[in-house]
Formats: C-alpha cells, structure tokens, sequence
C-alpha cells in the first residue's frame, strides 16, 4: 500500500529558532491520524511545511508517493480557523464554493455540478440552512464547519486538518468526529491537529507526537503510553534551540551534502 | 449663487480644460477605488501610505532626468521609486529585528524627506517647466493634459482588466493566504498583480490627490462600500462608483474655488460619503441601529401597558381609570400616558369617561404576553435549575423577543404547561 504522508528530516526554522526539527515518517492511509504536541511544538508548522505553505530549512516530504504538485487535487488542508478574518465580505455559500477551486483553477465558471457539490458538503456539516448566511455572523463552531465543507467540496482523499475542534462544542464535536469517521470509511486519509488527550484514544487510529523534534509514530494502542506522553508534553529541549540558533548565527551548514 | 453658477459651468465643460479634469479626476479615483478594495481586504493600508509617500523622490528625479513635465516619465519615476519603498520595507521586516510598522515608518520618513528635498532643489534651479510639480503633494487636478488622461485611460484599462481577470485569486489570496497557496493558486504571482497595480495606480493618482492623501483614496472608497454590501464584486463596484463620485465632485468643487488643491476636496467628499455610509449603510450602520432600537423600545413599552389590563378571571372586562392602571404600572406618568396612546390608536383599549378598558383585541393581546412570560419562567426553572423566585426579572426581559415559533417550541418542549412556577395560571 502506498504511504500516505512521509517526510523526510523535515526541518523548518523561523528566526534562528527551530519550529519542527528533523522530522522523518511514513504514515498509512485510510485512517485517521492526530498529531499531537504541546502548544508551539510544530503541529501547524509541520502541516503547512507539508502543504508547501512554507519551504522547509531542510528535508522534505511527499504525498501518496509523489511531489506535491502532481497530487495537488488529491489533498486538501483545512487551516486553523482562527489564521483568517472572518469579517470579510463573503458568503457561507461563497467559502464553500473555495472547495471547488481546487479543481476549477483561477478562470473556469462553476457549473452545476458544482453547485451540487456544494450542497451536499454544506448538507454533511449541517450548514445547509446557512448558505447565505454572512460569514461575519456564524459562531466558532459554525465558522468550523464551513472551513470543513470547504474542505469536503475539494473532493480530496487526504486531508490535513489543523485543530477542526477548537472552540466547538461537545455535540458538533461529535458530529465532525462521525463525520471523519465516514470519510475514513470510503477510503480517506485524515490528518487531525487535536490537542485533548481524552478524546484522542477515541479518535484517532494511529498518531504522531510531537514536540518540535518528533517523539513517536505508530498505531494508537503502541505510542499512547505514560512515558512516551510524558517526553511529549514534559517540556522543550532548551538544548537544540540553543544549538539550532548556533547554526543559523554562525550560518553553520546542518547537513554536509 | 455663484457658487452654484460655478459648479454648473463645470458639469457643462464650457472650458476646454474643465473636461481634462472631469475624466481625469473619474478615472483615476475610479481605479483607486478597484485597487484599494484589495488594499483594504488585506489590511495593507499602511503599505499604501507608504507607496504614496515615496513616490514623491521618484516624480522629482524624473523631472530632473527628463528636465520637462512629461506624465509617462514621471509616473515610471514614481512607480519605481515606490516599488522600492515596498520592498524595502518586506526586507527590513524579514530580515531584521525590526517590526513592520516599524519599517513603515523608517522607510516612509526617508523617502518622503529626499522627495522634498529634491523639489526644493528643482524650484531652487528656477527650471521653467517646474511649475506644477509642487502640486504633486496635495494635488492639483487642474494641472493635467489631455496626454495625462489618455494615460490614465490606457494604464487603467489594463490595471481594470488584470484585476477583473484574476478576481478570483485576488479574492481567496486576500481571505485566506495559507489556503490559496494548498490548492496551488500561484500567490506569488498574484501579490505582484496587486503591488503592481498598487504602485502605478498611486504613482498616476498623485497627479490629481497628491502624495500626502492618496493612501486616504486607496482606502476609504472600500471602507464606505463595506458598510451596504458583504458581497466582494458588489464591494469592489461599489467601491469605484463612489470613488468616481468623490473624485468628480472633489475637482468641481476645486475648480470652483480656483486655485484649491484637488486633492483634500476628493478626500473630503469620499470621506462624507464614509460618514454617510456608517450613519444609514444597510448592513451595521448606525442609523440601523437607532431604528431598530427605537423599535425594541415601542414594543416593549406596548407590551408592558398591554399587560396591566390582564385579567385572569373570564367574563367581563372591567374599565380602569387612569390612576388605577397609574399605581398598577411601575412607569414613568408621560411614558405610560404614551404607552396608552399607542394601545388606542392601535385598537387594543377603549377610553370612555377616562377610564380605560381593552377590546377584544386588547384581551387576546395581555394574554399572549402573559402567556410568553409565564412559559419562559417555566422553561428557565425547569431547565437552568433555577429557584422560582429568581425567574421573574430575566421573563420580563424575555418576553419580548419571544416569537410565535419559540413560543411554539416552548409549548413543546414544556408539554402544553397550564401553570408557571409561581403556580398561576398559564392563559391559553
Ligand atoms: N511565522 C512565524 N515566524 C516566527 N516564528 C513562528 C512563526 N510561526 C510559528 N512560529 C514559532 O514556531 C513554533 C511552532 O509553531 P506552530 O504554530 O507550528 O506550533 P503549534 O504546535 O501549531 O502550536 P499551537 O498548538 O499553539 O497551535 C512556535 O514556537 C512559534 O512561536
Ligand atoms: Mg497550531
């Protein structure tokens, strides 16, 4: 089976300090898998290096073994609801009909195909009622519920979510974990940025920890131990910031080609 | 008088130059008004302050190269200089420890002095053909040619056409960046159209508005559209119609009082305009506001009149004269004598020999409210757990919002109650 995700020393550095730091996995398909990690310990920094949002330092990474841009249609990543402004001149329809850009490009009309397709991702979140509805009106909850239909639109069979449960409630967040769980079933791959360690034995089937460098990936039931959470959650390693700023201050080449 | 015998020689072209300035002043502000819908939505405001600014040391170096006023060199002079300005600004911000407002800042005082300085030296060196460049720092529409609008015409047709081809992009990279670029829109590309159109559209706008205000017409056009429309192609027209507008009654206004700079006038109306828009503007404007309150208020106090004439006994209905409902109520004298007036000229009350008394209307009316009152007080004890002597303040309120359809759910949900918490009765 092809892998869905892998990175390969996936290192990005902002400002001489290290956000994610040689990071090296191959993660299956067809599940379900959270990325967890203290506040600040890379999560969005390592979906959006792997979304080509930002060009990692070093390393890279590839999606259901190829470049990102020959599989461009077949992903889609769902940023953190609160990285855009929801007071902008758009409709809930508007936000969704994003979706199908993917597939549009920049210049071909959405037809009704589209349309159809809009519906229905708005009808699997629930939001069918809103959509025309100004975005500048939805709650936290119903913003991420648009930002998900949005991502449903596209079509795609991998998606990378950042954090889809904050700031909604237990009710929606059930209802975004069925639906997850229903995309799981046909054959998607879902990759969760959450930050509950309750929840997360039920959600996820497989998991990445991290905390800037990465601390363990594997099924669910292997890496969600006492010891290994606790290397996670237990602080940073003041250690490799130190050394990372060496590099970038001394311009120090990380790897010797 | 004459003021006006003024204007209307304006609108009537009877000076050959008055046409200049009628196209001139509409295209460029037309253009602005495009443009800075994507300034605005991007929240660069202050990166337009700062291309407009430093514009101002490229108009002068190209006078100097090119010793004479001619309008496509000093607008390349201008679009380069502020191209600069800008990316200075993205390299100090990136590669430094210094912020971007900062930066701003530094670079928009820096270049904003050498373009002073060097229009000093210009008036200084006596050049003949120098008249009209110190207007380039308020504007002075009245200085343009015939060769300057056809400029504008061109350049603007293509900065119009590049933006209406690409709005798709320009739309998604303004709300969400980090999207935009996942489904592979070319971001970069699409940042260059905008700077681009930015600068020369600054770089020509100064011509009419000046350097010192041009950011001002950047930005407000879209920030008074904003108030009528959540829509962005509505916005973005919107946005050009009222600039146009602005730029059209700003050089009328100018030209009137001859020898006024254009652009403060421009500036000026487009800032009525914003100050209209926030006042009566459809969507959150304040006058909406007032509206709506004042008729919360009218219907709180017909409801809360209506109410002292509840009668839970069946039968007949009895008259109350004016003092009796006067100690009942806990309002002032005039606001209830108003709450009666309305219930009158409504219908619900009857007044005979000064003694009020509902009509059918009126009984079915205080019914209805007391009804919503006791169904709330019922709903909040019940499911927020809370003592029934803590339920009557938060109804009071309550019972005005309440619509037939929650009314409806109330119903529901409670299972047709017949009797509130205080144990009275529930009137149906
Ligand atoms: N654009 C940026 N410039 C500089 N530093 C950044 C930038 N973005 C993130 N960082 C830093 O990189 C580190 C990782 O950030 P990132 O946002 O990836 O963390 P995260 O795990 O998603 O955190 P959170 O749980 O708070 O969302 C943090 O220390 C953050 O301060
Ligand atoms: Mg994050």
């Amino acid at each position: 089976m092809t892998p869905s995700v892998e990175t390969h020393n996936l290192t990005v550095i902002y400002d001489k300090k290290p956000a994610v730091w040689n990071i090296d996995f191959t993660l299956p398909t067809g599940k379900i898998i959270g990325i967890m990690g203290p506040n600040g310990s890379g999560k969005s920094t390592l979906l959006k290096a792997i979304m080509g949002i930002i060009e990692p330092n070093i390393g890279y990474s590839k999606i259901f073994d190829q470049e990102l841009d020959d599989v461009r249609t077949r992903v889609s990543y769902v940023p953190q609801r609160q990285s855009v402004d929801w007071d902008f001149p758009a409709s809930v329809k508007d936000v969704v009909a994003m979706g199908r850009f993917a597939t549009k490009g920049m210049f071909k009309r959405l037809n009704s195909e589209d349309n159809k397709i809009i519906e229905e991702s708005l009808q699997k979140v629930n939001m069918l009622s809103f959509s025309n509805r100004q975005i500048s009106q939805l709650s936290g909850g119903q913003q991420q519920r648009v930002f998900l239909a949005r991502a449903i639109a596209q079509n795609a069979d991998i998606y990378l979510m950042d954090e889809p449960f904050v700031g909604v409630d237990a009710g929606t967040e059930q209802a975004i974990i069925n639906l997850l769980k229903s995309m799981r079933d046909a054959g998607k791959t879902l990759l969760v940025v959450h930050h509950d360690l309750h929840t997360a034995q039920d959600y996820f089937e497989h998991m990445v920890l991290l905390n800037t460098r990465l601390v363990a990936e594997g099924p669910t039931e292997k890496v969600f131990t006492k010891e290994i959470l606790t290397e996670t959650y237990g602080g940073t390693l003041t250690t490799l910031s130190k050394v990372a700023s060496l590099l970038k201050e001394k311009d120090f080449p990380m790897r010797h080609k | 008088m004459e003021f006006f015998t003024e204007i209307a020689s304006f609108f009537t072209f009877s000076e050959p130059n008055v046409k200049v300035v009628f196209w001139g002043s509409l295209i460029l502000c037309a253009i602005s008004g495009l443009v800075g819908t994507f300034t605005l939505l991007r929240k660069r405001a202050l990166i337009g302050d700062v291309i407009s600014h430093s514009v101002l040391p490229g108009i002068a170096l190209a006078f100097i190269i090119g010793q004479q006023k001619n309008p496509l060199y000093l607008i390349i002079g201008a679009a380069i200089s502020g191209w600069i300005s800008t990316y200075l600004v993205d390299y100090i911000t990136k590669h430094s420890k210094i912020k971007n407002d900062t930066a701003i800042a530094l670079i928009l005082s820096v270049f904003f002095g050498a373009g002073v300085l060097l229009l000093t030296h210009i008036q200084h060196s006596g050049n003949a053909a120098q008249s009209g460049l110190d207007q380039f720092i308020f504007g002075r529409a009245s200085a343009m040619n015939m060769n300057d609008v056809w400029l504008f015409t061109i350049v603007g047709s293509i900065i119009t056409l590049l933006i209406v081809v690409f709005f798709r992009g320009l739309s998604l990279l303004s709300f969400d960046e980090s999207y935009s670029q996942s489904i592979g829109f070319p971001n970069e590309i699409l940042k260059l159209i905008l700077s681009i159109t930015t600068v020369i559209t600054v770089a020509m706008g100064v011509q009419a508005v000046g350097v010192v205000l041009m950011s001002a017409l950047l930005i407000t056009p879209a920030a008074c559209a904003k108030f009528w429309t959540n829509n962005i192609i509505h916005l973005a027209i919107l946005a050009v119609i009222l600039s146009g507008l602005a730029g059209v009654l700003g050089s009328a206004i100018s030209y009137t009082y001859n020898g006024m700079p254009t652009g403060p006038w421009i500036v000026v109306v487009i800032s009525v305009f914003a100050f209209i828009s926030a006042f009566i503007g459809s969507k959150n404007g304040l006058a909406k506001k007032v509206l709506q309150r004042n008729q919360n208020n009218k219907k709180i106090l017909r409801e809360n009149t209506i109410k002292l004439f509840y009668n839970p006994d069946e039968g007949e209905t009895l008259s109350y004269p004016f003092d009796t409902v006067f100690q009942k109520s806990n309002m002032h004298r005039n606001t209830l004598k108003k709450g009666l007036n309305m219930l009158k000229s409504e219908g619900l009350l009857k007044v005979t020999n000064g003694a009020y008394k509902p009509t059918e209307l009126g009984v079915k009316e205080s019914k209805a409210i007391v009804r919503k009152h006791r169904l709330w007080e019922l709903y909040i004890s019940r499911f927020m757990h809370l003592q029934p002597d803590h339920v009557h303040d938060d109804a009071e309120g309550i019972e005005h919002v309440i619509t037939p359809e929650i009314e409806r759910e109330l119903e529901k949900e409670l299972d047709f109650p017949t009797r509130d918490p205080h144990d009275s009765e529930i009137p149906y």
